[in-house]
């Protein structure tokens, strides 16, 4: 008893902190996209000063979206909202559009030549291809 | 933050055959202030705690109709107008190519580096813009606007060409008063490399506001004194002291630093309008504020400095009556303002869609030797 217990009370624990702490996220592209993608350009796709690419963006209740705002646009969630409520209010920029999943960010990537989004590396398929890894 | 509707019903019914996605966002700002003293007054607050004179609540439509073009109203209502709901924006968009659009209809005129979103406090950190500065008015025109951004090596530019007219209030001695600006043309244009951008701005037009209206002394308004100053056979002075299609204009200066943790803000202003009692206002804010994570505490300095133009009325002083000379000197001193004020505050980002802020602003008015605190605090939130 006491160990089932036990084992419930690690379970639980374990959900709540297996978040990882610091994932690997990769960067996608379709893959017929031949794109040579730098950290600068990627940061300018996902603040609305470039649109040469379609970038979709993860729900801000997944984890891996803040982290993403961190390491990919160098700046954090407020900070970027902040940024897109400026240019929303303002009519001068709509902000990625935010998929709920990383299954519709890779199912999204794979089917649109022009997308580009991120997901977990551990999560990458063959449908899509790694334009840049954030560590 | 965004709540993305298809109304395809409703965009059928307005636009036969065209499949629109149209969005709806909003920004909301309820904040509350009380002056720091009885006979101290600041930015529409007294010594009574007020939740309505800053507050504000606003919705977006913005209707992409394909093909580049695109419509989008703002409805906004402010706590000191009663919430009386008015459209702020309303234009239509055009992008011409992938880095010029043009916009035609109700735009908010380019002034300021913070202009086009001063109403979303959700978008800065201060509780309020700099007043010292962003008290001119004239804030929409009906117009039109075109946008090219550009690069140019590694720095961004986005330049800004406007061309339409201003009718609406203006704020004379305390009395709201009907303003026209006519054929304002303006240029602005921002540079930005890194955490650097720099902006320049520069608009022009014919100002006319009519200050008749304007008391001068009891039973005494400034349209009297115009009479009078007609009948004795004055008018070059009355030509020069009324606001009668004058030429003016603008000049704004803005520097910005901001590296994620530091942020720096420095705007200069210069307002001129020839042949009026209005004096030239050069104004500038100087703000820094570094970001702990969720909290953002600032300190910013703000500079009034507005000369009367007493040149007007030196020639005629051995010749007017001084029950003429007196009201002539009291409207053109009304325009004479020195001031000084400090801010001191901080934004908590409590929340993923919403800020918590306080502020404290001390004004020193050096004209009138008067001191005015003003505590403020509130929540700024977008959806």
């Amino acid at each position: 008893m006491f160990y089932r217990m036990l084992a419930i009370i690690l379970m639980l624990v374990g959900v709540t902190f297996a978040v990882p702490v610091s994932a690997q996220i990769a960067v996608i592209v379709n893959p017929a996209n031949s794109v040579a993608l730098t950290s600068d350009e990627l940061t300018r796709l996902f603040t609305g000063r470039s649109s040469a690419l379609t970038a979709v963006n993860l729900a801000e209740s997944s984890p891996l979206r803040s982290e993403f705002d961190e390491k990919g646009v160098g700046r954090s969630s407020a900070q970027l909202k902040a940024h897109w409520s400026k240019l929303m209010f303002t009519g001068k920029g709509t902000p990625p559009t935010e998929l709920a999943t990383e299954a519709e960010v890779l199912a999204y990537v794979a089917q649109n030549p022009n997308a580009i989004g991120y997901v977990n590396a551990a999560s990458v398929t063959a449908a899509v291809k790694v334009a840049l890894t954030l560590d | 933050m965004r709540k993305r509707i298809l109304a395809l019903s409703l965009a059928v019914a307005l636009v036969p055959g065209v499949h629109a996605n149209t969005t709806i966002n909003g920004f909301a700002s309820i904040k509350a202030g009380i002056t720091t003293g009885s006979d101290e007054q600041l930015y529409g607050y007294d010594d009574t705690i007020d939740f309505k004179n800053e507050s504000l609540i606003a919705l977006q439509v913005k209707s992409d109709l394909g093909e580049k073009l695109s419509v989008t109203a703002q409805l906004l209502g402010r706590g000191n107008e009663d919430f009386d709901v008015g459209f702020e924006w309303a234009f239509i968009s055009y992008q011409l190519t992938d880095n010029m659009t043009i916009n035609a209809g109700r735009l908010r005129t380019p002034f300021y580096k913070y202009s086009d979103f001063k109403d979303v406090g959700y978008a800065y950190d201060w509780l309020r813009v700099p007043q010292g500065v962003y008290g001119l008015g004239f804030d929409s025109i009906e117009g039109v606007t075109l946008y090219r951004t550009a690069q140019l090596g590694s720095i961004d530019s986005t330049l800004q060409l406007v061309f339409g007219s201003y009718e609406g209030d203006a704020t004379i001695s305390g009395v709201k008063v009907n303003a026209n600006i006519d054929t304002v043309t303006g240029i602005t244009w921002e540079l930005a490399k890194d955490a650097l951008s720099a902006r320049f701005a520069y608009l022009s037009g014919k100002t006319s506001i009519d200050t008749s209206s304007v008391t001068l002394a009891p039973g005494f308004t400034a349209g009297n004194l115009y009479q009078a100053l007609n009948a004795n056979g004055l008018a070059p002075l009355v030509a020069a002291i009324d606001i009668d299609d004058e030429s003016s204009n603008f000049m704004g200066l803005g520097l910005t630093y901001d590296d994620s943790d530091w942020i720096a803000v420095a705007e200069y202003t210069r307002v001129e309008v020839d042949n009026s009692f209005i004096a030239t206002q050069k104004n500038f804010y100087a703000s820094l504020g570094r970001r702990f994570n969720s909290l953002t505490p600032y300190v910013s300095y703000e500079r009034e400095n507005n000369d009367a133009v007493v040149s007007i009325y030196q020639p005629y002083t051995a010749v007017l009556p001084p029950q003429l000379l007196l009201p002539v000197q009291g409207l053109i001193a009304s325009q004479e303002r020195d001031a000084n004020t400090w801010n001191l505050g901080m934004r908590y980002d409590f929340h993923p869609s919403a800020a918590f802020k306080a502020q404290f602003s001390s004004e020193e008015n050096e004209t009138n030797g008067q001191r005015n605190g003003l505590l403020a605090f509130g929540v700024d939130l977008v959806f």
